[in-house]
């Protein structure tokens, strides 16, 4: 299997500037073209060990990175996306290519991908047991799935969990984990060994990096895994850790409006969701500290609350 | 007379006491108790009023008919502004 990370850079630069590189992130593949030189950089090094399709075949999503052209690319440059040909969003400061990749990539999966019921919301499998995740910005959703990342969790996604309509598995597609803000160091201390994009400040969401994922997630990309727990996490300095039951159907209720799909899919996103609820426990959790929520959480992969 | 209204499956699941509805004619979903639930399924074997209701469901219930049937005005008018019943 031919990786991004087999590619001498010269080549890499080569298929990005030129016909595109075709991308395999879990079920998707993703013809990207750019011509900007720290995209492409980063591209190299956070996607080093996903899988390159052969070009000149079928690509699910067609996305495009270009420099401004003219005065503007000396003058405040910026990076302008286009997707099969249209450009959807304004145009970003240059700096900001990388977070735009990301982001992007996330918006032709929740917007496209309606072959799969798809929640806002992380979720991570050990021994076997699928967690997700679901949270408004805030609550400390990605910082928590970084730091699990580190103690033996596959990530399967940090945004959007693809739940498979006919049988209510979780879909891998692994990406790397956005971090923002405060949370960025938190992590670097918490856990030395991962591998962080460069911090680019001032975008709409503050200060972003990206951490690389796993390369074992992505080398089992292709593994489903049932749902065994839904947790809604809530980050709350000072607080002592609680996890609390939360009945099913309201744990129902409240994924069906993290969904980016449910009214989409209809009967059958109801029908998924139902399956998925079966199978699982749903609680609230609250947390501070870090080291405390792994060993919870690890109880929660032995089937323990 | 209360019926349930015309392509209304009564697609469901039901947890601890606690019910999700998936309402054919709006597309949305709704939290139910075991009620509510328990209502409509009553009326799947035919149209009926409060009064008639209450007999029906009078064996789940720790209540007389009289009782139940007062209490089940204020529910089954909740049910038919979710276009799940309709007055017939």
């Amino acid at each position: 299997m031919l990786t991004v990370g087999m590619l001498a850079p010269a080549e890499l630069r080569s298929r990005l500037s030129g016909d595109g590189l075709v991308l395999r992130t879990g079920p998707f593949t993703n013809l990207i073209r750019s011509d900007v030189p720290h995209l492409i950089d980063t591209v190299a090094l956070m996607y080093a060990d996903y899988p390159v399709e052969p070009g000149g075949g079928f690509a699910d999503f067609h996305l495009d990175y270009r420099r401004s052209r003219g005065l503007r690319r000396w003058f405040r440059s910026q990076v302008h996306f286009a997707y099969d040909g249209s450009t959807p969003f304004q145009p970003l400061p240059l700096a900001q290519a990388y977070p735009m990749l990301e982001w992007t990539m996330n918006w032709c999966v929740s917007h496209r991908a309606h072959g799969y019921l798809i929640i806002h919301a992380a979720v991570l499998e050990k021994h076997g047991r699928g967690i997700i995740l679901p949270a408004p910005p805030g609550s400390g959703k990605s910082t928590l799935t970084a730091a699990l990342l580190g103690h033996g969790w596959r990530l399967l996604s940090d945004e959007m969990t693809l739940v498979r309509p006919d049988d209510a598995m979780l879909v891998p597609v692994p990406r790397p984990v956005s971090l923002k803000n405060a949370s960025i160091d938190v992590i670097r201390a918490f856990r030395p060994d991962a591998v962080l994009s460069r911090p680019v400040e001032e975008t709409t969401k503050g200060t972003i990096a990206h951490v690389k994922a796993p390369r074992d997630s992505i080398l089992r990309a292709g593994e489903p895994v049932r749902a065994a727990c839904v947790v809604f996490p809530r980050y709350e300095a000072g607080a002592d850790l609680a996890l609390t039951p939360l009945p099913k159907a309201r744990a129902f209720m409240e994924l069906a409006d993290n969904c980016f799909n449910y009214q989409v899919l209809g009967a059958r996103g109801f029908a998924a969701l139902g399956e998925l609820i079966d199978t699982s426990d749903a609680y609230t959790f609250r947390y501070s500290s870090l080291p405390d929520a792994m060993a919870l959480f690890d109880r929660l992969a032995q089937g323990a609350a | 007379m209360w019926r349930l209204t015309p392509g209304q499956a009564l697609v469901c699941r039901e947890w601890d006491g606690e019910a999700v509805l998936y309402n054919d004619l709006s597309g949305s979903t709704h939290l139910l108790d075991g009620a509510a639930l328990d209502v409509l399924f009553a009326l799947r074997d035919g149209p009926a009023d409060a009064a008639q209701l209450a007999i029906r469901l009078a064996h789940g219930f720790d209540t007389d008919g009289g009782d139940l049937a007062a209490a089940l005005g204020d529910m089954l008018s909740a049910l038919a502004g979710l276009d799940l019943i309709e007055s017939c």
